[in-house]
């Protein structure tokens, strides 16, 4: 801990890939939609994967299973979470330790390729995935998911979102140039001309309170 | 705390020579008494020979004067008490009991106001403990005249390129808060700055560095490993102004003397903030909001009230901060860094002597500070105010109880702090824990109040002569933690033996104690004394005037270590044991000064019953320094080669996202399996002096790693744990200054 701002000061990340960095291998997000359920309602699972040299996927996990409680093993079917009864939400709310009427931690083990992540989703009762709001880039509001952004090389490009990074979980992450300030709602990318001047933009909120995950990828170029 | 002056002849008086039997008249009133040739040695505190020291005894016009050796020769009648003087130097006593004296120490006349007298034993050192000057200090290169740096060349000292932390010393493989590091007596809490890797005191500052790796005396405690004791500076006799500066910092220091009242003033402020901010990169997201900077104080005051009594008082404080954010919005708080750490130390002491009695009496207060804050949830910010009253009384006989050369020691002390402590962070890594995945949000340990720390601590021991060569010290130390309720005994001994005129050895074998209060130990009642017991034995050998060789081998057993347990609390389920060989040898003549020392060391622990025993986090096997200085003119200059081992570390094996917090969590192979490559650098110094008028100039240039060897110290991953970068040594680091005194 004491040393973490001499790194700052010396800048001793080596070649590692910064956490901005989505040119590279990994399972950024596990969304379940909704992140908490009623009894007997269902969530959903996706992923946001990134891989080296090729662009971002939204898919379903490859397999999931449940790792904590194991009584409710039987809530997950393929990427589908079935929330059980209340009977059994209260045995496993007895199992795990937990207050009458409080939500039941689920456990998920979620593997993609040879990625694996874990995941809790909320059995009892019902709450839904934060909203991306006021996302506004270069000043302009974002376009629809999907559609192409373009930034001016060698320039500071801001960003934001609403977002109170005290309380929210804000990802600015790109395969396009440099960016700065990536884990806060007010960030800025900079793409140099020894850049790659293609590649994609990611935006991701999470309210570590929920679970609750949301995201946009555009594709961005600098021109 | 290792008595007062004293320094006479532990080991005098072959058994094949008469003893004067004790219903013998004094010389004084019997007839002309027979005379014998007498020899003895005339040295300083620290070894060395002195010369032209000139002896003598009332009555009689017999003299003699040391030698380079420091060895005299004279003539005198049994019981007679002859004088040892020279000029600059207090004057020595030693009575005469056989045909030998063998080490009369005199002390510099600038370095206390204490008195000699010739009645005890000699210095008490330890196996293996050593002792620097200043002047010695300022020559090792490598170290920027940095004086703690210069710990890296004592053996059994783990040597690395960066600090260990903030008490910084870790000595024949135990962890840093189990060896204490004093000044004037009295524990300080920070040793380094949290830049510029420099000791709190600089050199002009300390009149010495007494290092002890182990098997120290009772009188010291607290400790499970090892003593670094710095004494402040007194004033000298002849008054100066200096300052110096490098680019690192900047000092003054006022010294001298006013009749019986000696003063030494020092203050010290960074400068490497003033241009830190210019050498840091625009690009780089990092808002220096309070550039890292520190002051540091010393002064010490010496009073010789009359004959008997002599008054100190003695102040190191100091004080760093900084604030930076990592972004350029300073708005961000989430990215914030925050930290002050600060202490003053003021210590009064009383130091009697008449006789036979020494009585050292001292009362210590500490004022220390700290506060981290990272981000937006969590901090440590933690000050403990402590009052520490010590007294100490020896005495000694020329025989008691049959024995020879007695002396007696009683002490005891109280050390009262009152921590209050607001702590909201994750849990605390411990030695040879591996560190979780960093969530700035974790706040699994959190306190938020007030505590009481009341230590108590008696010691009492007894040194005398087996025979002429043999000199045997037994001592109990009592350590009593009132809030935990737990009471350490720990008995030591030390054996020393005098083999032949020029070597020495030493065994010693004792129980050393270490209370819980390190860090979130303080937040645990129950915690009992972390637990040492230490054999070393060791050897001296003095072949000619200038050099020493000690050698000495150790086996330290370690249990009641502190540990995290299966429910994240702590408990005393640690166990541990290290053995090792260290070889120290020193060569001062003319304009050399030579240190050649290597340490051989292997430490483990098992930190829970059944667990496989695991290398010690700094187990350091191998470590070599080799340094040489020639003074000629106003000409200095030095090399230092160093090579040492690496230290274990933990790879991580793989890592698991937790999708939820947005981080990974590592999963580690066996821990400290893996260890970073053997290291090896050479430093240079060279100093030239000169004078500008009334100044005395000199400047100096301190190269450390001079072929620029980068060997990796560490490794650090991504985010992911999917790459990993080796951290590697700093390359060549050259530190310039000057200094100047009026």
């Amino acid at each position: 801990m004491k040393y973490l701002p001499l790194l700052f000061l010396a800048g001793c990340l080596g070649d590692i890939d910064p956490e901005w960095q989505l040119d590279h291998t990994r399972i950024i997000a596990v969304r379940a939609t909704p992140p908490h359920i009623p009894a007997g309602a269902t969530s959903q699972l996706d992923l946001l994967t990134a891989a080296k040299g090729a662009t971002t996927a939204q898919l379903a996990p490859d397999a999931t299973i449940v790792v904590s409680p194991m009584s409710l093993a039987s809530a997950v079917s393929g990427s589908t979470i079935t929330a059980p009864s209340e009977d059994q939400l209260a045995a496993a709310r007895t199992e795990l330790g937990l207050m009458p009427g409080v939500p039941v931690p689920l456990q998920l083990g979620v593997a993609s390729g040879s990625l694996a992540a874990t995941k809790i989703v909320w059995l009892g009762d019902a709450v839904d995935n934060p909203v991306l709001t006021n996302v506004v880039i270069g000043g302009a509001a974002a376009p629809a998911a999907g559609a192409m952004i373009t930034v001016p090389p060698d320039t500071d490009v801001h960003m934001s979102v609403d977002a109170d990074d005290s309380v929210m979980l804000v990802d600015w992450l790109t395969s396009c140039g440099t960016m700065h300030d990536f884990d806060l709602h007010a960030s800025y990318i900079h793409v140099e001309t020894d850049d790659p001047q293609t590649g994609e933009l990611a935006l991701l909120l999470r309210d570590p309170r929920t679970g609750g995950v949301t995201w946009e990828v555009w594709p961005i170029a600098a021109q | 705390m290792l008595g007062l002056l004293v320094g006479a002849d532990a080991f005098a008086q072959p058994a094949d020579e008469p003893t004067p039997a004790p219903t013998e008249p004094a010389p004084d009133e019997a007839a002309p008494a027979k005379l014998i040739e007498v020899t003895g040695r005339v040295i300083d505190k620290l070894g060395r020979p002195i010369r032209g020291a000139k002896v003598s005894y009332e009555g009689s016009d017999q003299t003699a004067t040391s030698d380079k050796g420091g060895r005299f020769r004279i003539k005198a009648p049994l019981g007679v008490t002859v004088t040892v003087e020279k000029d600059g130097m207090e004057v020595g006593l030693a009575n005469v009991v056989g045909p030998t004296i063998d080490e009369v120490v005199l002390l510099e006349l600038d370095t206390t106001g204490e008195k000699i007298e010739i009645s005890g034993e000699a210095p008490v050192e330890a196996p293996g403990a050593a002792v620097i000057d200043r002047s010695e200090l300022q020559r090792v290169p490598g170290t920027g005249g940095d004086v703690v740096k210069a710990l890296s060349a004592m053996p059994g000292v783990v040597n690395q390129q960066l600090p260990l932390g903030y008490s910084g010393v870790v000595i024949r493989g135990s962890s840093p808060q189990d060896s204490k590091v004093l000044v004037d007596d009295f524990e300080i809490p920070v040793l380094f700055h949290n830049i510029g890797f420099r000791a709190i005191l600089p050199a002009e500052s300390i009149e010495t560095l007494e290092y002890i790796p182990g098997g120290f005396d009772v009188g010291y405690g607290r400790a499970s490993s090892g003593i670094i004791q710095l004494t402040t500076r007194p004033g000298d006799d002849k008054a100066t102004e200096q300052a110096e500066i490098s680019v690192i910092d900047g000092g003054l220091l006022v010294q001298g003397r006013a009749g019986k009242t000696r003063y030494m003033f020092g203050f010290r402020r960074s400068l490497i903030d003033l241009i830190l901010p210019s050498i840091i990169p625009a690009s780089v997201d990092l808002s220096l909001t309070t550039v890292p900077s520190y002051y540091d104080e010393q002064f010490r005051i010496d009073h010789q009230l009359d004959a008997h009594w002599a008054l100190t008082l003695s102040s190191v404080g100091t004080i760093d901060t900084f604030e930076l954010y990592a972004t350029k919005d300073t708005d961000a708080k989430t990215k914030r860094f925050f930290n002050r750490t600060a202490f003053a130390r003021l210590t009064a002491a009383a130091k009697y002597h008449e006789g036979p009695w020494s009585v050292n009496l001292a009362l210590s207060g500490l004022l220390p500070q700290f506060i981290f804050e990272i981000g937006e949830f969590q901090k440590i910010d933690v000050t403990q105010p402590t009052v520490t009253p010590r007294a100490e009384v020896i005495h000694t006989d020329k025989e008691a109880l049959g024995l020879k050369n007695v002396e007696w020691k009683l002490g005891a002390e109280a050390q009262v702090g009152r921590s209050s402590l607001e702590l909201a962070l994750p849990h605390e890594q411990r030695e040879g824990e591996n560190m979780g995945a960093y969530d700035p949000r974790d706040v699994t340990e959190t306190f938020k109040g007030h505590y009481w720390l009341p230590d108590f601590a008696q010691w009492g021991s007894i040194a005398a002569n087996l025979d002429d060569r043999i000199r045997f010290t037994g001592g109990l130390r009592l350590d009593e933690m009132e809030r935990n309720e737990k009471l350490a005994i720990q008995p030591r001994g030390k054996l020393e033996v005098k083999v032949t005129p020029t070597v020495i050895a030493r065994l010693t074998a004792g129980a050393f104690r270490r209370p819980p209060e390190y860090q979130s130990e303080g937040l645990y009642s129950t915690l009992d004394f972390e637990r040492s017991t230490q054999t070393i034995l060791g050897l001296q050998y003095e072949p000619r005037e200038g050099t020493r060789v000690q050698a000495s081998a150790y086996y330290t057993d370690r249990s009641n270590l502190v540990v995290t347990e299966a429910d994240g609390s702590l408990g005393n389920d640690g166990r541990g044991r290290t053995v090792g060989a260290e070889l120290l040898a020193t060569y001062r003549g003319g304009p050399w000064f030579g240190w050649l020392s290597y340490s051989y060391s292997h430490s483990t622990r098992v930190d829970h019953p059944g667990d496989p025993e695991r290398l010690f986090t700094y187990d350091q096997p191998h470590s070599l320094n080799a340094a040489l200085s020639w003074k000629h003119g106003k000409w200095q200059l030095g090399a230092r080669f160093q090579l040492y081992s690496g230290l274990p570390y933990t790879p991580v094996k793989a890592a698991v996202f937790d999708s939820d917090r947005n981080l990974y969590i590592p999963i580690y192979d066996e821990t400290n399996s893996a260890r970073a490559p053997l290291h090896h650098q050479l430093d240079i110094r060279i100093d030239r002096s000169w004078k500008l008028g009334a100044v005395d100039l000199t400047w100096f240039l301190d190269v450390q790693n001079v072929y620029m060897n980068e060997s990796v110290v560490g490794y650090f991953y991504g985010y992911d744990y999917t790459q990993s970068a080796a951290f590697k040594s700093l390359p060549i680091i050259p530190s310039i200054g000057v200094r100047g005194v009026l």
